[in-house]
């Protein structure tokens, strides 16, 4: 798929600024904190329907403004052209999303159908951070490839809120038949996730091992090992998980109450990354967590591109400036095979001397919050 | 952006208290009623003070009625022996117009949601078992396919098996997270058809 223009209105220190893309590179050249950032923030809304980092829509709102607009276009592999519109009113605290002008009823119905991949500076807490930073990464993988994950991650979302409510009202009335009713609806969607990230990961890995020979020189073989809240075996469907979910409900009851709130169940996951057997958390260098990461961002996305039928747009925030100039050149050489992707930096020393600027690699100078100027070969 | 009519501003403020009514819509909805004929006013005007009024729970199916029992409850031509049991009166309505089903129904009054603070005993099921203990059949579950509504059914089920009486659900043809009372008839007829046993 290709964003072939987008529009932000009111969206961080965007005012109005308007893009027409390249269909290959994208690069937004600018000094720190003029709003590069934000751009591939804004192009996250069109793609999943809501932003990376920020965790509510009202953030990415200009200041003083009560709404934000996001228009793109975006063509996808069949030639079709989706006209993309989220419109976020912070008066009634509301977003809504239209595709060709009819909106959307579910926001899970969008994800996956504009596949995108992005590697930032934050991301680096997937390697290094707590478990919650791995469950996201690979669950947003995961709902992108699988509408159907994506819905039952929401109300899995909404079944935890439930019973952890319930948990913590327990001291002053807890009926039983109810709470069960709640268990039984946590061990079902609870096996479904695990059943689905367990097959995840067993199809993810080479993917991730392919990429990781592709970036270092030396063998090193990277494994990501899955480590639910039950014990599994190879292979095992969802009624045997629903089976041990519930044995593990029942044994860790008195802690959960004692607790008051749910410790058995998916939101407990961890996934493992490992190099050479060691544990990457412990063991692996900063420039090791690196590479690992890069690896996992680019076999997102060729995952992604072979699962949704569709090439993801790849963002890179800031990433270079982080690299050596080793890695650097490897990611940039990875990056020219990608499809589309967008790049922010404060330097345009990465591409060499005399960069080429033309119809397919485009750069557009960002200056507090909008285009100065975009350059292109006419 | 006040009006220079105290009553005029007050109408608009209550039309866009009302649910999916924005401002814009409120203003126009009162300028449409400032262009009416009086009787019409006044006949709306009842008509609101009389739901109000006039309709009341059925003691038996707690579905809006404004006679006790409703008439649903009191037809001779609805098959007593099956009941359906579903949240809200709308749910009934749109059953209804399937013309698919021809039993009784039960109206909970919601769905279990600890988080709304809505238990088992905030719902008719008490008043539910009481209704069984004459005979019944079968007993189809009807709840909404989201989270809330599931977990009732699940609820539900439990609670009735041991009574030896047939439980059925309708089948899950409906999207996940959607509303009965906004589906449409084929699919409901569908749902219907196909319920399974639990
Ligand atoms: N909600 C907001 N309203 C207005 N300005 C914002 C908002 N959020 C962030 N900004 C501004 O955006 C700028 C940072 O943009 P960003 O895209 O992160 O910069 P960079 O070019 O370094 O990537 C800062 O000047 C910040 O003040
Ligand atoms: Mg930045
Ligand atoms: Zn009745």
């Amino acid at each position: 798929m290709i964003i072939t223009k987008a529009h932000l209105l009111n969206f961080r220190n965007h005012s109005a600024s308007a893009f027409e893309f390249a269909p290959a590179m994208n690069v937004f050249l600018g000094e720190n904190g003029q709003g590069k950032t934000n751009i591939l923030e804004a192009l996250s809304f069109l793609c999943i329907t809501k932003s990376f980092y920020a965790s509510a829509d009202s953030i990415v709102l200009q200041r003083d403004k009560n709404f934000f607009e996001v228009e793109g276009t975006i063509e996808v592999e069949t030639g079709r052209e989706s006209a993309v519109r989220v419109a976020y009113d912070e008066r009634i605290k509301q977003k809504k999303i239209f595709i060709n002008n009819g909106e959307v009823e579910k926001f899970s119905e969008v994800i996956g159908r504009f596949p995108v991949v992005i590697l930032s500076p934050e991301n680096n807490s997937i390697t290094f951070g707590a478990p919650a930073e791995r469950r996201k990464f690979i669950d947003l993988i995961i709902s992108q490839s699988n509408r159907l994950y994506a819905e039952e991650m929401i109300e899995y979302k909404r079944i935890l809120r439930q019973r952890n409510r319930i948990l913590s009202e327990s001291d002053t009335r807890l009926n039983e038949r109810e709470l069960e009713s709640w268990n039984d609806m946590l061990v079902t969607f609870g096996a479904r996730i695990i059943f689905k990230r367990t097959q995840f990961l067993r199809e993810f890995s080479p993917y991730l091992m392919q990429m990781y020979s592709q970036l270092v020189s030396e063998k090193e073989i990277p494994k990501l090992l899955y480590a639910p809240s039950v014990s599994l075996e190879e292979n095992i469907p969802p009624d045997e998980i629903e089976i041990l979910l519930r044995k593990k409900l029942e044994k860790r009851r008195a802690d959960e109450l004692r607790l008051r709130t749910t410790i058995v169940g998916p939101h407990r996951d961890e996934c493992i990354f490992s190099l050479n057997g060691m544990l990457l958390k412990n063991y692996a260098s900063q420039g090791q967590h690196k590479t690992f990461l890069i690896a996992l961002k680019a076999a997102e996305f060729f995952y992604l591109k072979e699962r949704c039928e569709e090439t993801p747009v790849f963002l890179l925030d800031d990433v270079f400036s982080e690299l050596d100039e080793e890695r650097s050149k490897k990611l940039l050489t990875l990056v020219e095979t990608l499809g589309q992707t967008f790049i922010t930096t404060t330097s345009e020393n990465i591409f060499g001397r005399s960069p080429q600027w033309n119809n397919e690699r485009k750069k557009f100078l960002i200056r507090s919050g909008s285009v100065i100027s975009s350059i292109k070969a006419a | 952006m006040a009006y220079t009519s105290d009553s005029i501003e007050k109408l608009v403020e209550e039309f866009a208290q009302l649910p999916s009514i924005g401002r814009k819509t409120a203003q126009r909805l009162t300028m449409h009623v400032l262009k009416m004929p009086k009787e019409e006013v006044t006949d709306f005007a009842k008509a609101l003070l009389d739901v109000k009024e006039k309709v009341k729970y059925c003691s038996v199916c707690f579905n809006f009625t404004d006679h006790d029992p409703c008439a649903l409850c009191e037809s001779q031509k609805r098959n007593k022996k099956i009941i359906c049991v579903v949240e809200e009166p709308n749910d009934v309505i749109a059953l209804e117009k399937t013309h698919e089903f021809k039993g009784l129904y039960h109206v909970l009054g919601g769905a279990l949601s600890p988080l709304d603070g809505i238990g088992p005993e905030d719902l008719k099921v008490k008043e539910l078992l009481a209704r069984l203990q004459e005979d019944v059949d079968e007993i189809i579950l009807a709840l909404n396919p989201n989270v809330e509504g599931e977990t009732t059914t699940v609820y539900l089920a439990k609670l009735l098996k041991p009574l030896n009486i047939k439980i059925t659900r309708i089948a899950r043809g409906l999207p996940i997270g959607s509303d009965l009372e906004f589906a449409d008839e084929a699919t409901l007829t569908r749902a219907l058809e196909g319920r399974v046993a639990l």
